[in-house]
């Protein structure tokens, strides 16, 4: 039974209502409850359909521990299957983004496999004549994800076979997805420019609690805000370059933060307020040009009024819709944790605006970003620290127990943007999750 | 523009070689003000995310620079609150497999390329990048300047943990 084999963890001995245990950081068996129990349930980012537009595209990527391919087939239709032949369990899709002549082959024995994951055929027929073999039984053809939903090229998938619906899942944050959209003239967002691969060493929930924080732009990137506003002073006198004001931003001072908003939602989902206003530059005006003409002037400020900076969707990405990020986060193990960010491209707009995006990207997202290095160290920091005998607590209490009911749209609960109502919002939904002592998926490798 | 091998001759080998050297050299010394000047004025760094990536423009880099972007990292590598060069990154190159791959004497310009390691020591511990350079050189009255100095990683697709000093 799995669940015999699992050590025992008191998930409510772990979750305070303003403080964590340090072990739901660095606790290998939490870890392992985790991949089951939240990567194992939950509605977890597999990729966008623009990954794969024609028939034979496959899409590679991990649902908490498990390697999977999201494929588009001759039909249009888009399929999440597990990564590994029936037969002797290659991995049948090469990693990354690929294509294939409309069925895949399995580089061992040749089986092959339509898009929908179907076996298609098998050499040596004749070698399973009269033996428990058949084609047409599905535990001989790739196995399906128990869930799949697509939410404007958004595919997300759940391993579980029952628990919550995507639609009731993304409620609070589903306006962001809709924004992201939106904010096309066309309606439609495509993945473009490639994608950044980031290792972290910390746990997974460190950088999500680190998405919605805003105590930590002002102490954690002085370096890099420094360093812009030196070379403003020095050479600009004063002026602030689109790249240098993005960096500048986190200079602000404590009340710019604590005037901003914070929206937490059911599933550890939330939302912070812009920390830039939309843009009045040539460009800017262009833009909205083309997406007023294709909405409407109304409808197109109605779409850029929603100005946020990260949402997060939890536990598995975090999408900019101001300017079209979207980072996809993999737990590899309690201390190690992969960041992919991808860029997109508003269908429809002019080519500029993604190449500013690129810009974003490229100062903000790449590896080679001087703002993130220091974010990174200091999320290892954290790991380190945690893994130490220096106490088991880690603190949640700014502006607890403050969060209100937020009567507007989304509804949600509301707080001041210095609030960590985001990270603690995040632990009632891990212990939502955690505290599922079974899921179908577990019931059925038990047995 | 044209160029060809047999017109190299114009340009001198070995003071190319030594250009290079020299350049990384700056780099290993952590003289990045130096290194910096080595450029000109609409100087590009560029770090390319894809293979055989043509265009900086229209495609994410891993890093696409000019002369403010390198500067306010030079500013920010000296931050005293620069957490994560704590301790300080430390590199060493080597360059080698230098090769003249065109030349243009009417217009004072040549393009190199060649073959790097760089290993860095930094918090994390010890890692190496390799790949290949592309220098776009100009001749001026003081010597090579750099128009485009271009770094292909043989594992730019790859997965990286940060990456702060110049490569």
């Amino acid at each position: 039974m799995t669940q015999a084999t699992l050590p025992v963890v008191d998930i409510d001995a772990l979750v305070r209502a303003d403080e964590v245990h340090r072990d739901c950081y660095v606790s290998p068996a939490v870890f392992d409850l985790e991949m089951e129990r939240i990567f194992g349930q939950a509605w977890v980012y597999v990729g966008h359909d623009s990954q794969i537009p024609a028939a034979g595209d496959y899409w590679t990527t991990l649902i908490g521990r498990e390697s999977v391919v999201m494929t588009r087939d001759k039909q249009d239709a888009v399929h999440v299957l597990y990564n590994r032949c029936p037969h002797k369990g290659a991995r049948v899709a090469p990693e990354g983004c690929g294509h294939v002549k409309g069925l895949f082959r399995c580089p061992y024995h040749a089986w092959t496999f339509n898009m929908d994951g179907k076996l298609r055929g098998v050499p040596y027929r004749e070698g399973y004549e009269g033996t428990a073999f058949d084609i047409e039984d599905p535990r001989f053809s790739m196995k399906k994800v128990a869930r799949v939903a697509n939410y404007r090229g958004f595919v997300f998938a759940s391993l579980a076979e029952e628990g919550v619906s995507f639609e009731s899942f993304i409620a609070g944050v589903k306006s962001s997805l809709d924004n992201f959209c939106d904010r096309a003239p066309n309606g439609t967002v495509s993945v473009a420019g490639g994608v950044f691969r980031v290792m972290q060493r910390s746990n997974w929930k460190v950088f999500f609690e680190n998405l919605n924080d805003t105590g930590h732009p002002i102490a954690t990137h002085e370096s890099s805000y420094r360093a812009a506003r030196q070379y403003s002073n020095e050479k600009l006198d004063g002026e602030m370059p689109f790249q240098l004001h993005i960096i500048d931003g986190n200079g602000a001072s404590p009340k710019f933060w604590s005037d901003l908003d914070l929206h937490a939602f059911d599933y550890g989902h939330s939302y912070m307020t812009a920390i830039f206003n939309a843009p009045e530059d040539p460009l800017s005006k262009a833009y909205f040009e083309t997406l007023a003409e294709a909405k409407g002037e109304a409808a197109a400020r109605e779409v850029l009024a929603v100005n946020r900076h990260n949402t997060i969707i939890y536990p598995s990405c975090s999408p900019h819709t101001s300017f079209q990020q979207w980072r996809v986060i993999r737990p590899i193990s309690p201390d190690r944790t992969l960041v992919e960010i991808f860029t997109f491209r508003l269908d429809g707009a002019p080519e500029e605006l993604l190449q500013r995006t690129f810009i974003y990207s490229n100062v903000v997202n790449s590896p080679s970003s001087i703002v993130m290095t220091d974010d990174v160290h200091v999320y290892a920091e954290c790991q380190k620290g945690l893994e130490t005998q220096g106490g088991d607590w880690v603190s949640q209490h700014r502006n607890a127990g403050q969060d209100q009911p937020y009567e507007g749209p989304d509804g949600g609960v509301i707080g001041v943007g210095s609030s960590e109502l985001p990270i603690r919002n995040q632990f009632r939904a891990w212990h939502h999750y955690m505290s599922e002592s079974t899921t179908p998926q577990a019931k059925e490798s038990g047995s | 523009m044209k160029g060809s091998a047999s017109e190299t001759v114009a340009f001198e080998y070995d003071k190319i070689r030594d250009f290079l050297n020299f350049e990384a050299r700056l780099l290993d010394q952590r003289k990045f003000d130096e290194w910096n000047a080595l450029f000109t004025s609409e100087g590009m760094y560029w770090v390319p995310l894809a293979d055989q990536q043509l265009d900086p423009v229209n495609h994410l880099s891993l890093v696409y620079e000019d002369a403010m972007m390198r500067e306010v990292r030079i500013n920010r590598l000296r931050h005293d609150r620069a957490w994560s060069q704590q301790p300080r990154s430390r590199t060493a190159h080597n360059v080698s497999c230098i090769v003249i791959e065109a030349s243009y004497p009417d217009q004072g310009r040549v393009i190199v390329g060649s073959s790097f390691m760089m290993s860095e020591w930094r918090s994390f511990g010890l890692r190496t990048f390799a790949g290949l350079y592309t220098h776009d050189l100009r001749v001026s009255k003081d010597g090579y300047r750099i128009a485009e100095k271009r770094v292909d990683l043989i594992d730019s697709e790859g997965v990286f943990e940060p990456i702060e000093v110049f490569i």
